[in-house]
């Protein structure tokens, strides 16, 4: 377990903001290791967003050195960094971005019809996604007929479909109920565990945190504290 | 390329009602060009097979002072052909004369044309079969002018070679009906040994009309001018019309490009978050423009279905069936047929097909290529532009 899947090395991003600048992330020093189940925690504004953009390959470091999969990303060109993205990282975002004029199925499908997989291929991995996530009867609905805790396990399928290294995951149950939040963490843990995706996360949502192995609190742009989590599984 | 097209179409499809009311204001300029320039070609072909039919034939062989255009040519431009070179063609001599219908005083051209020919379609066969003394065939147009009907009488004037006048009761033994302006108004047809006789120029022409069998060779003192040559002025005029209108279906392809300008640039203002979706998930920015370039390009492909479908009825109508104009060619100095069948050639089709998914493409790319700047970070919030 100690392959390291991230290395950021001196991470430094700031923001032209007018005249002057504005640093949101300053000299961070971390490594994820393959498999890890983690999260970027702290208050609002402390750069848990920035630090995910940038693992993400979908912003770019001012200083410093962020190696994901063996690639750095402070100097990778678009088209490699989308390369990245559609091999190896699956996104979850708060507010689901789930296609709406697309099926269930079809928004699983796309992130397979990129990596231009056969249509067999695709209807056996889109199938198992959506029994992951306990969706397998919404294969034909569209995301506007579905409750928020669906469409986001909806959209924890199109980032596991592929089986990706990494899942970055930023507030995924902001707009969930406690129940659906407790769904998707343990819909992600049980992913963590069976398929050995590595996930981050950024949160303020204590209902995540204890799902957490890892919690990287950020303060102001740095990291104030790292703490390693004694493994526990929750049930509701 | 293919998967962006694909998700293109899937994305229009899904989209419905709005994509078609897109691809209609587009299918309107399409069916317009279809339908304006089949008008167009149709005419085209009728006049260009009138006027061969009528006059051209497969081209002519003038007297070298024979000019058409200049009415001072007619005096002396004739002249006698060598017997070995008449080989497939048809003489006309072309004189200058008057006729005085109802007392009335008209300027003709006086045209001999060689009464066992089957070349053109002025019915010189009546003048050989007739028993009057001086048998003349008019055009409708010239017979309407003149007031003269069918058998009657007209005094016809003219000076002989030498300048000397003489005049004969000539007799109106045919009235043909033509759409070919320039062997009606004004004209007068008869035998060509007949005028040769009136006129004391034995055995001359002012010009011949070749047959499809005719082999042009350099013959001293005449000029061969070719079909194509002879039928460019008619095609000349017409195609003048095409471009002149080409205005009216330009302003309506205008619109239904702007339409889908406006439905693309919104598109991405408002799928901005699905562009940073796209490009989350490995797309890059090319891709992304690339998909939605597809779908604006795709619209004059729906627009082209959707006009198929409602035009094509209408254009086989018009194929069959044609289109009357109530204006006669005459008063506009072209040849234009009563009613007009059009034509719908397959590179017209092919042409309009491009013109329509190539500016639709390029006006979609207009709008859609901002995304190359936007932030994907950005686009994923909604605040990328
Ligand atoms: N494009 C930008 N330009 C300027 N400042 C920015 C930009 N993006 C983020 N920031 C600033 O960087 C800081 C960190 O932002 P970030 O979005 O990473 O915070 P966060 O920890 O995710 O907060 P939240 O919990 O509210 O999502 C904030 O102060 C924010 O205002
Ligand atoms: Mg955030």
């Amino acid at each position: 377990m100690n392959e390291k899947i991230i290395i950021i090395e001196n991470l430094v991003k700031r923001y032209p903001m007018g005249e002057t600048e504005f640093t949101a992330l300053k000299n961070i020093n971390l490594t994820f290791d393959k498999g890890e189940f983690a999260g970027f925690v702290g208050p609002s504004g402390s750069g848990k967003t920035t630090i995910l953009n940038i693992l993400g390959s979908l912003d770019t470091p001012t200083e410093g050195k962020v190696v994901v999969e063996g690639e750095d990303v402070s100097n990778l060109s678009e088209k490699a960094s989308a390369l990245l993205r559609k091999e190896h990282i699956g996104f979850i975002f708060q507010s689901f971005n789930l296609l709406p004029v697309y099926t269930v199925f079809e928004n699983v499908e796309l992130s397979l019809l990129l990596l231009k997989k056969s249509a067999a291929e695709r209807e056996k991995a889109v199938t198992a996604a959506l029994e992951w996530v306990g969706l397998q009867d919404m294969a034909r609905k569209k995301p506007p007929q579905l409750s928020g805790g669906e469409s986001q396990r909806v959209a924890i399928a199109r980032a596991i479909v592929k089986r990706p290294n990494i899942v970055l995951a930023d507030e995924p149950t902001a707009n969930l109920d406690a129940e659906n939040a407790h769904i998707i963490m343990q819909t992600m843990q049980k992913l963590n565990e069976e398929l050995k995706t590595t996930f981050i996360f950024a949160t303020h949502d204590e209902k995540v945190m204890q799902y957490l192995k890892r919690k990287i609190h950020l303060q102001d742009g740095r990291v104030s504290k790292d703490e390693t989590m004694e493994t526990k599984t929750l049930q509701l | 390329m293919i998967l962006v097209w694909k998700l293109a179409y899937k994305n229009l499809i899904r989209a419905g009602l709005k994509t078609w009311l897109n691809a209609l204001a587009l299918s309107f300029a399409f069916v317009l060009i279809i339908f304006y320039n089949g008008m167009i070609d149709g005419w085209n072909m009728e006049a260009r097979q009138d006027a061969v039919e009528w006059d051209y034939g497969y081209g002519h062989l003038r007297n070298a002072g024979y000019d058409p255009a200049d009415p001072f040519s007619i005096q002396d431009g004739h002249g006698i052909l060598p017997e070995p070179f008449r080989k497939d063609l048809t003489p006309v001599l072309v004189w200058q004369g008057t006729i005085y219908p109802q007392g009335r005083m008209m300027p003709v051209l006086i045209k001999g044309i060689e009464v066992n020919q089957e070349t053109v379609k002025i019915p010189s066969e009546i003048l050989k079969t007739s028993t009057a003394g001086y048998p003349v065939l008019l055009g409708r147009k010239m017979a309407e002018s003149a007031g003269l009907k069918k058998g009657d009488p007209v005094l016809l004037r003219w000076r002989d070679k030498n300048g000397t006048f003489d005049a004969v009761e000539a007799t109106v033994v045919g009235i043909f009906e033509t759409n070919v302006p320039f062997v009606d108004g004004g004209q007068l047809w008869m035998s060509l040994k007949t005028l040769q006789e009136m006129t004391g120029l034995h055995d001359e022409a002012s010009f011949y009309i070749a047959n499809e069998a005719y082999v042009p060779e350099p013959i001293d003192g005449w000029t061969f001018i070719d079909q194509e040559t002879l039928l460019k002025p008619v095609t000349d005029l017409i195609n003048a019309k095409k471009y002149g209108a080409a205005i009216m279906y330009l302003l309506l392809l205008a619109i239904g490009l702007l339409v889908i300008f406006d439905t693309q640039a919104f598109a991405i203002f408002r799928r901005q978050k699905e562009i940073g979706t796209h490009i989350a998930m490995g797309m890059t920015k090319g891709e992304v423009i690339r998909m939605f370039t597809a779908e604006g390009a795709m619209y004059s492909i729906f627009a082209i279905v959707l006009g198929g479908l409602y035009g094509t009825p209408l254009f086989i109508y018009l194929a069959k069936n044609g289109i009357s104009f109530p204006v006669s060619g005459d008063t506009m100095g072209i040849i234009i047929a009563p009613t007009i069948y059009s034509v719908y050639s397959a590179a017209l089709i092919v042409k309009t097909f491009l013109l329509l998914v190539i500016s639709a493409t390029l006006v979609s790319l207009l709008a859609t290529r901002k995304i190359a700047t936007m932030n994907p970070v950005e686009a994923l919030k909604g605040k990328a532009l």
